[in-house]
């Protein structure tokens, strides 16, 4: 699956004026690869990663995935799109504390429409091929470390197979060891699956060992690393 | 795990919270079942007082009141007219007379007393004024002594004799067909345990022998200490054939009992009293309705109040876990999934405050529904007039006498099948209307959101 942004514009209306978070932005994305984004905080890179998840318009510019632009799909495409093409990694993991890990990777496989007698299995394979065993499996968030909870919310990414994965600062809530983990963890996802991963992070470390970096200044995407 | 699990586990993730909302809900619910209880009951009461009290109207010969007064009783043809006139329903006839100690061999249960002796001081003589009990007059006569009597009514309808036009308790036996011409009794409680009565004894009266059908008590100790027999029977024994001294007509509907007093008054003349309690029952009949309007506004502010503690609740629910309803969208959760979840939220915890409500509510009802009544009684009571004429076997004359008044004491609280379905169907309109803003926000919510929030 290819992504090619094209003029992507984001400006927000505040008190003092337009803020321009995203100017211009144009890059393509090929199958299989392992791309970051670093910047400084406020410099956009979660406004990026929501306009290629499609959880906010641009207000201009095109995200064409596959042939398709995802900005001019209807409020329930996006949704389907969402549910079956991308997979979400946050910061600070965003599972729902009253389910259990099972549960939490179950949810994502019912919005993706596999049937309710089969999620159970996928859900504990996903977590035994992200490091989760059936214990923690059945354990809350709350009752698992963060490394583990990061473990399942990638698991919770892979769900549904998607073509991509948008990894929002996905190393740093955790200690240095636990994040060269996950980021291996994901590196070896991105070769394995053949998923193309798109990751934002701070981590210049972590940022070297992808295929390609790019860095966000002043709502401006510029080529950091080839 | 579909979207209904997970929306009654969300309902007890915090189990404190869940159950102080739980114990609101069920306060507020039970309140609205109770008011429903005493609505049902308040309303029943009503229809009682309309078919009864409402359309009656009592007819007695011009001048008799129980036994004092003077004149002649109804004649059978004109009790015929009575009954032919338009929109009379039915009538109930009744002739009382009395017996004395030669006229049968029962023991009166009922003392004479000074009030009994001065209603017998000019019997058994012209105008002599009574002499000691005794003692012979100076003209040498003896005057009859004063006696106790024991009362005898028959009628076509033995409950005309009920208080507050109920059925009459009769207990042990069964009652007369008051249609009937023959030698059957029903004894007051009083009369019974004088004489040692029980179902199946006889007694001799008029010279007859009488078989005791059943044993009434009314709780009126003049009427416990009476009798009761078939209006014809009655007739046929005091030869006074086709004799009435009192006669309740009811009308077809409380609308034409009117018309109905303005027919008799034209075709019976001067010759009766014409006495109509529908004035009477419609101030019973309002005094209820506003009871039953209070406990109206009781159900809608009850069902309010809890609409707007689930509406709050689930408000306070979305708004704190707006982060969490962010994640489920941006990893493919529809709106429609999100909102069924709170949605099933709501309603677990409203079903369960539901449920306890209920159980409230019924155990309640009767002390609201007691509360409601006495509120209201106490207000109409300067209204209240005492019931039934003086001196004689009160019958179905004045019966409606503060009959709705004495019937607002003994209105009970209702809780049939349909106040429970009315109690279901508002705990989901609770639950519905307490959801409604709730989902709205949730619609708004936008996924960015979440990752906005990190940045």
């Amino acid at each position: 699956m290819s992504i090619e942004v094209t003029g992507l514009t984001k400006t927000f209306q505040a008190p003092g004026g337009d803020v321009h978070a995203l100017n211009d932005i144009n890059f393509s994305v090929k199958t299989g690869q392992f791309i970051s984004i670093i910047g400084k905080s406020g410099s956009g890179k979660s406004t990026l990663l929501s306009q290629l998840g499609a959880l906010d318009q641009p207000t201009k510019g095109e995200i064409v995935v596959d042939g398709q632009d995802i900005t001019r799909l209807s409020g329930s495409a996006q949704t389907a799109y969402r549910s079956k093409k991308i997979g979400f990694v946050f910061q600070q993991y965003n599972l729902i504390p009253n389910l259990t890990a099972a549960e939490n990777v179950m949810l994502a496989l019912e919005f993706g429409g596999v049937p309710s007698q089969q999620r159970h299995d996928e859900a504990l394979k996903l977590l035994a091929s992200v490091g989760i065993d059936e214990d923690q499996a059945q354990r809350r968030p709350g009752k698992l470390s963060g490394g583990q909870q990061q473990r399942i919310s990638i698991a919770r990414a892979l769900a549904n197979r998607p073509s991509f994965i948008l990894a929002d600062e996905p190393t740093g809530n955790l200690d240095t060891e636990t994040g060269k983990t996950i980021f291996k963890l994901l590196h070896d996802l991105s070769r394995s699956h053949d998923t193309t991963i798109i990751v934002v992070t701070h981590d210049l470390e972590i940022a070297g060992k992808t295929d390609h970096t790019y860095q966000l200044k002043d709502g401006k995407l510029i080529n950091y690393k080839k | 795990m579909n979207v209904i699990t997970r929306g009654m586990r969300g309902a007890v993730r915090s189990p404190l919270r869940a159950g102080a909302i739980v114990i609101m809900l069920a306060i507020s619910i039970g309140l609205i079942v109770a008011m429903l209880a005493a609505k049902a009951g308040v309303e029943t009461k009503i229809n009682q007082v309309k078919q009864t009290a409402a359309t009656g109207i009592t007819v007695r010969p011009a001048g008799i009141n129980g036994f004092a007064g003077g004149g002649d009783p109804l004649t059978a043809a004109q009790v015929a007219t009575v009954s032919k006139t338009t929109h009379v329903a039915s009538t109930v006839s009744t002739l009382t007379d009395q017996l004395g100690t030669t006229d049968t061999n029962l023991t009166p249960s009922l003392e004479l007393g000074s009030f009994g002796m001065r209603a017998q001081r000019f019997e058994g003589s012209s105008d002599m004024p009574m002499p000691p009990a005794g003692m012979e007059s100076s003209s040498g006569s003896s005057r009859t002594l004063p006696t106790p009597r024991t009362t005898v009514t028959g009628t076509t309808d033995a409950n005309s004799v009920a208080p507050n036009g109920g059925t009459l308790t009769i207990s042990p036996g069964i009652t007369i067909d008051g249609h009937a011409n023959d030698n059957q009794a029903l004894v007051g409680t009083d009369l019974a345990t004088k004489n040692n009565l029980k179902v199946g004894s006889t007694f001799t009266a008029y010279g007859q022998t009488f078989t005791v059908k059943g044993i009434f008590k009314t709780d009126n100790r003049f009427q416990d200490s009476g009798m009761i027999v078939p209006l014809a029977t009655l007739q046929k024994l005091t030869d006074q054939t086709g004799a009435v001294t009192s006669l309740v007509v009811n009308a077809d509907s409380s609308d034409n009992v009117a018309t109905v007093v303005s027919s008799l008054k034209s075709s019976l003349g001067s010759t009766v009293d014409i006495t109509s309690e529908q004035e009477r029952a419609q101030t019973s009949v309002t005094t209820l309705a506003s009871i039953s309007n209070l406990a109206t506004s009781g159900v809608v502010g009850a069902t309010i109040a809890s609409a707007v503690i689930v509406l709050l609740t689930m408000t306070m629910i979305v708004r704190e876990r707006k982060r969490e309803i962010g994640v489920i969208k941006a990893i493919g959760g529809t709106n429609i999934k999100v909102i069924t979840q709170f949605m099933t939220e709501a309603l677990t915890l409203t079903v369960i405050g539901g449920v306890i409500g209920l159980g409230l509510g019924v155990a309640v009802s009767g002390s609201i529904t007691k509360g409601l009544v006495d509120a209201q009684s106490n207000s109409t009571s300067s209204v209240t007039r005492p019931s039934g004429p003086g001196g004689g076997f009160r019958g179905p004359v004045g019966q409606f006498g503060g009959t709705a008044q004495r019937g607002l004491q003994a209105i009970t609280s209702s809780v049939t099948p349909a106040t429970i379905a009315s109690g279901i169907g508002l705990t989901f309109v609770i639950a519905i209307i307490g959801s409604a803003l709730p989902a709205w926000f949730i619609a708004r919510i936008r996924p960015a959101e979440v990752l906005r929030g990190v940045e």
